[in-house]
């Protein structure tokens, strides 16, 4: 008999059924009756003191109902505890092109649009930044007066001896790499539908990936109490961190419907959604590293600007990732870390996909590459002389408790045929590997506390349905599924039998969100506990009827059953009425939360908290190229990824996973760039940020390597993030091997490739090598 | 203001009349007046597929399209692709391949696939690649969505040996 | 987004449509299939009191050979219907190509190919919403008094971006305007006149109403080679259209080469073909021509790569090209082509 009847089936995503019939409703599909248009007017100016605003003009029309400026919600609100410095609309300054100045609620988005054009706003235009090594040398003009030299934070760590172990390695190398900002490009523009309700409470329907901050900022900026305020997440349209944080439009949708004491829905453009923005930024990576004649990671120093726009939004979590897991995939026994979080005028950036990890993580494989290659080691030997020891603690005291990396890199060798073409491909075609990895969520939560990061509710009443209560955000990457399967495994129920209720603040318990790959270890955790609870109490009931100890019982295809007399066997339904008689209350009830532990939380250094989570997955990747020397352009032809997620609790979803962020990381490492001109973003649309179309995507191939992590529920650990990193390095090591030229900033695009061929001609001609030589 | 016109749609095999300003999107219409929002807004530009309908067969993108100027076509939506209650071979093994994430261009692609299966049934990998390089989906890296077109091609007839040999991990 | 503009006008006729045209002037705007004039529209680049959708005049449907033996594509004919065409593919190959490359396949079934020869120019200054074209305030082609490719200068350097043009260029094409004083002709080289804002020599009563392919035209064999960062979706960065005629020893007959993206129109290297025609293919030779399309083409900071890229590809593209067709024609390997 299998070990597991629902866990590691690809079942069918739950709401598989109402996205392929276009029936789902995300918020932008939602509608009430009388409903207003919401727009906001945004900042033309970089930075700018705001002297007056005249809405009069706007407010005569007709179909205006109400109109809002900074003055209306005064109070400051951010994501993280320490960088409360964002406010609706701007109150006093406007900090980049784009800065919410002002907001109309009318009946229609023409006039809503023409209300906008009628708003009089008096700036006194002031120096701007926009380049972050300019900007920390800033003597005056900062962003925000509490951040002198415009750094929002910046962190100095030290772990062992980086000096005396650089002084002992025999290869050292030393870069610049920098990284170009990206952004998230969910395919669902952000919208926020807010809804008055007569008694004065508010409930926002909101594009979100998470909820519970988001019915708390609105409390505070909207001065109501947390009671009086229910978020309600639809199916959204793809997260990747960019709904990972309140977003003005969702804060602005409910004052003006508070205003207004009407429902007001706003739709961002794309254009809007590229400048509320919180996507990986703008980050130079001084980068050091020291191996030994052997190839062992001795030391790794590394200075890190990120330029991170006008807001602190996660930029110390992600200048603190960039840190924290820069040296923890491998066993490096010193390392030191300088990180700069810097201010500039421009969109704010945030988390995306692999936070932090993801430009440093470029960094450092494309010099371990090179680094392989001083040594005269094969850059995946190289690798493997460095795995950690697992279960271990790394050097800046991060836990590491299941470490499927050497069977990642055995995998994606073997598959990809790596020793087979290693060095042997002809000029113009090449072969690059690269690892990665990423946290199981944060070990600690954005806001300090001993509460549980998440908590399941699971009630089974006399109809014998099955119905789970979680506060976790489905974005697409199977959250709802995954709870689904893991009460179904745990009860012997069919998926059909269960229903999910999720990520509604007024009717579901709260989990912290869907960001840092958190869910399916917190919550599926959780749901593991709450359906285990349950089957206690089912158990309990059935052990009394058949006289048998609980613990001989199991729960299987919709039956109880005794492992012991095979006569003793209840259908789920008939065993629900016993329970439910045996229990006095009524219908069942059970909880499960989860709380990461004590020993998962990391060190005491500053900094220690973000970095620490109770499971890390892993992966390796290798990517197969050709270059066309003349024009600079890559194919790539093949990417084979392997992911460690401890266990894969649905393969298909898993596989999706990957494969999704291989392909982020493709258009990463290819040809994405937000382009700045003076603080403008020169494309702000899907026709200028060039997201990878089928055509540019290449056959991406996923290989799941399972760990099995002791704490992760039936050993599962993250799947949605981790492969990303890789991919960049892969391909720009792949370019290598083709073409023997490295490009040490993204993206790697033709034209930096061919001028760096051309160089290299020009350095090969001038001692008389041979054109083509590698 | 823009005063309103009479116009009369067929959509999804249904006639509609409607009183809508003259300039008006389809997409609108179609999301606004006739509540039917599974083709979705999603780029401004024209140039991501997410909001694709079927005009008389063709594929086109329904957010450059002014309603008013498609009275004499046949209007099919996702949300009419199927029968009521009822899903297309290609709907159904979307679920079983993982073609959905987000699921936010999932409509659009829908009638780009079933575009293309209209017209060629046994497409190759490179045809089905082809028709779809005007939608946009961020999360798949469309390797899950190639999968579910040809689980569908091998579910609804006599496939050609190479689409079978193509499908991993999914039960056929 | 909203979009400025008024009331629709359905003409069904040619006729019905340049009354329409004439009567409201400038105020008047042609949709057909929408995918430039929307997305401008809604960047409210353009605030037309009156649309005017020609879509129903069926009399622009279409392609055919005519009694002149001439090739006839209809403005409204799609450029999916001409890209899958057997006939264009296998008698004007260049077209067939640079047609496909337009956009992806949704964008195709809806734009049409006499939108193709009438695009609106593009330039990252300009193709923006009004939001930040306010922020920035404007530039020469809308709203502002600078032009920021070239500051200082009175001209706009908006890149004629169209596909098609440069590849019905290489074969002589003229095309059909149809205005209240009836039908004219005229070479479609004269259509374009070199300038980002006054784009193309129509009158704002005149209706482009069909391509014409001369016969000698037929046959040629052609290449179109586009730059793009994306394989699907992207306009061109630069772009040449090549169509060549050879006698069975390999010497060059006729030769056009045009040009686009890289300028305010798609332009022909009238030069390039007076030396190609009774030569052989040479390297010299294509390094020649080559050099020819750089010293036409003079692209800008118009778009997100580089001039310099730009025009190093445009080179290249011309020679490879040139290689292709030649290549294509000749029997005989081209030992020359190797390196």
């Amino acid at each position: 008999m299998a070990r597991f009847s629902v866990i590691g089936k690809s079942l069918a995503m739950v709401d598989s059924s109402s996205k392929v019939t276009g029936l789902g409703r995300y918020t932008n599909d939602l509608s009430v009756p009388g409903m207003l248009v919401g727009k906001i007017l945004h900042s033309p100016h970089a930075h700018a003191r705001i002297r007056s605003i005249d809405t009069s003009r706007a407010e005569a029309l007709p179909e205006v109902k109400f109109v809002v400026t900074g003055k209306d919600a005064p109070n400051p609100f951010g994501i993280l505890p320490i960088g409360h410095d964002e406010r609706a609309l701007a109150l006093d300054k406007v900090r980049f092109i784009g800065d919410n100045v002002a907001a109309v609620a009318a009946t229609t988005e023409e006039a809503a649009e023409r209300a906008l054009d009628l708003i009089h706003v008096d700036y006194e235009i002031l120096p701007a930044w926009f380049d972050p090594v300019e900007s920390m040398q800033s003597a005056s003009n900062w962003l925000h007066a509490d951040r002198p030299y415009n750094i929002e934070k910046e962190y100095h760590h030290v772990f062992g001896d980086p000096d005396q172990a650089f002084r002992q390695s025999t290869f050292v190398r030393e870069e610049t790499y920098r990284a170009a900002e990206v952004n998230h490009a969910a395919m669902e523009p952000n919208a926020t539908l807010a809804i008055y309700e007569p008694d004065g409470r508010v409930t926002v329907h909101s594009s979100t990936q998470v909820p519970y901050y988001l019915q708390r900022t609105i409390a505070e900026v909207c001065e109501l109490p947390m009671s009086q305020v229910r978020v309600v997440k639809p199916l959204v349209g793809g997260g990747f961190g960019a709904k990972s944080e309140p977003i003005s439009l969702e804060i602005i949708a409910p004052l003006l419907a508070i205003k207004a004491k009407r429902p007001v829905k706003i739709l961002f453009t794309r254009e809007e959604v590229f400048l509320a923005h919180r996507g990986r930024p703008i980050t130079i990576v001084e980068l050091k590293v020291g191996i030994t004649k052997e190839g062992k990671l001795n030391a790794v120093a590394a200075r890190v600007i990120q330029d991170g726009g006008a807001f602190c939004g996660y930029g110390p979590v992600t200048v603190l990732y960039s840190g924290a897991l820069l040296g923890a995939i491998y066993d490096i026994p010193n390392v030191r870390y300088d990180g700069f979080r810097v201010l500039t005028n421009k969109p704010a950036c945030g988390a995306m996909r692999g936070h932090g990890t993801v430009n440093v993580r470029f960094a450092f494989e494309s010099m371990l590459d090179a680094l392989a290659r001083d040594a005269g080691i094969d850059p995946v030997e190289l690798r493997r002389r460095n795995m950690l020891a697992a279960p271990c603690t790394t050097v800046n005291g991060l836990r590491v408790t299941s470490y499927g990396l050497p069977e990642c890199i055995e995998k994606v060798t073997a598959q990809s045929g790596w020793s087979e073409k290693k060095g042997k491909l002809p000029f113009g075609r090449g072969i690059g590997m690269a690892c990665s990895h990423y946290v199981s969520g944060a070990a600690n939560p954005i806001i300090r506390s001993n509460m549980p990061h998440t908590t399941v509710n699971i009630k089974i009443d006399r109809d014998a349905a099955v119905t789970i209560y979680s506060g976790a955000s489905e974005i697409g990457q199977g959250s709802d599924t995954m709870h689904v399967q893991i009460a179904a495994e745990v009860l012997g129920v069919s998926p059909a039998r269960i229903r999910l209720v999720a990520a509604d603040t007024e009717l579901t318990p709260v989990d912290l969100g869907s960001y840092s790959s958190r869910v399916t270890f917190m919550a599926g955790n959780a749901c593991l506990a709450a359906a285990t609870n349950m089957r206690h109490q089912i158990f309990a009931a059935v052990a009394l009827t058949f006289g048998c100890d609980p613990a001989r019982l199991e729960a299987r295809d919709d039956f109880i059953f005794s492992q012991d007399d095979s006569r003793a066997r209840l259908s789920f339904d008939q065993a629900i009425v016993l329970a439910i008689t045996a229990n006095h209350h009524g219908g069942l009830v059970a909880q499960g939360s989860y709380t990461p532990p004590e020993e998962a939380r990391g060190g005491k250094h500053k900094g220690a908290g973000v970095g620490p989570s109770p499971s890390y997955s892993y992966s390796a990747q290798v990517a197969e190229v050709s270059v066309d020397t003349e024009t600079g352009q890559v194919l790539v032809e093949r990417i084979v990824a392997a992911h460690d997620c401890g266990r894969a609790l649905n393969p298909v979803t898993v596989d999706g996973q990957i494969i999704g962020s291989v392909y982020m990381g493709l258009g990463q490492a290819m040809q994405e760039e937000m382009i700045w001109n003076h603080g403008r973003l020169m494309n702000p649309s899907f026709l200028e940020y060039r997201i990878p179309s089928t055509l540019e995507t290449p056959p991406i191939e996923s290989i799941i390597v399972e760990s099995e992590d002791p704490e992760g529920p039936f050993g599962a650990k993250e799947a949605g993030e981790g492969s990303l990193a890789a991919t960049i390095p892969a391909v720009a090591n792949a370019i290598f091997d083709a073409v023997g030229v490295r490009i040490t900033t993204l993206p790697l695009s033709a034209e930096k490739i061919l001028a760096a061929i051309r160089e290299q001609e020009k350095i090969e001609r001038g001692v008389g090598q041979k054109s083509g030589a590698r | 203001m823009n005063s309103k016109e009479f116009i009369q749609l067929q959509v999804n095999g249904e006639t509609r009349d409607l009183a809508v300003p003259p300039a008006k999107l389809l997409l609108d219409v179609l999301r606004e007046d006739l509540g039917l929002t599974g083709a979705k807004r999603a780029c401004d530009d024209s140039s991501c597929g997410a909001c694709a309908v079927l005009v008389d067969g063709v594929p086109i993108l329904s957010c450059v399209a002014i309603a008013s100027c498609y009275q004499d076509s046949e209007i099919l939506t996702v949300e009419g692709i199927a029968p009521p209650g009822e899903l297309t071979p290609v709907q159904e093994s979307y679920a079983a391949a993982g073609g959905s994430q987000c699921g936010f261009c999932t409509p659009g692609f829908m009638i780009s696939i079933k575009a293309l299966l209209d017209r060629n049934p046994h497409p190759t990998d490179e045809e089905i690649r082809m028709a779809l390089s005007s939608n946009f989906c961020r999360c798949t890296g469309y390797m899950q969505i190639y999968e579910s077109v040809r689980l569908a091609i091998v579910r609804s007839s006599c496939p050609p040996a190479s689409a079978v040999a193509t499908l991993s991990r999914v039960e056929r | 987004m909203s979009m400025s503009a008024g009331s629709v006008a359905r003409p069904k006729t040619v006729e019905e449509a340049v009354r329409i045209l004439a009567g409201h002037g400038p105020d008047a705007m042609v949709i057909a299939g929408g995918t430039d004039v929307v997305p401008n529209l809604q960047m409210k680049l353009f605030s037309p009191g009156l649309l005017v959708d020609i879509k129903r005049i069926a009399s622009l449907r279409g392609m055919h050979v005519n009694a002149a033996g001439e090739l006839r594509i209809g403005a409204l004919t799609t450029l999916t219907e001409v890209a899958n065409s057997p006939l264009v593919r296998q008698n004007y190959s260049v077209v067939a190509q640079a047609v496909a490359t337009v956009a992806g396949p949704l964008q195709r079934n809806m734009g049409t190919i006499g939108g193709n020869l009438c695009l609106e120019t593009r330039c990252r200054w300009y193709n923006q919403s009004a939001f930040w074209r306010k922020s920035l305030g404007g530039c020469l082609k809308k709203d502002g008094p600078i032009c920021h490719v070239a500051p200082g200068g009175k001209r706009c350097w908006a890149a004629w971006s169209g596909d098609s043009a440069p590849a019905f260029l290489t074969l002589g094409a003229e095309i059909e305007l149809s205005g209240p004083q009836g039908v004219r002709r005229i070479p479609l080289q004269s259509f374009y006149r070199n300038d980002g804002i006054d784009r193309i020599a129509l009158g704002r009563d005149e209706l482009l109403t069909a391509i014409l392919v001369p016969p000698g035209s037929a046959g040629r064999h052609g290449a179109y080679h586009k730059l793009r960062i994306r394989n699907s979706i992207d306009y061109p960065l630069a772009g040449v259209a090549i169509a060549l005629e050879m006698d069975a020893n390999g010497i060059c007959r006729d030769a056009r080469i045009a040009i686009t993206a890289v300028n305010p129109a798609p332009l022909l290297l009238s030069q390039a073909s007076e030396w190609l025609v009774g030569k052989k293919y040479s390297h010299e030779l294509a390094e020649r021509v080559a050099h020819a399309a750089i010293q036409t083409g003079k692209p800008l900071t118009t778009s997100a790569s580089t001039p310099v890229y730009r025009r190093d590809m445009l080179r290249l593209f011309t020679r490879r090209a040139l290689e292709q067709v030649w290549k294509a024609r000749t029997n005989s390997p081209l030992n020359s082509l190797a390196d």
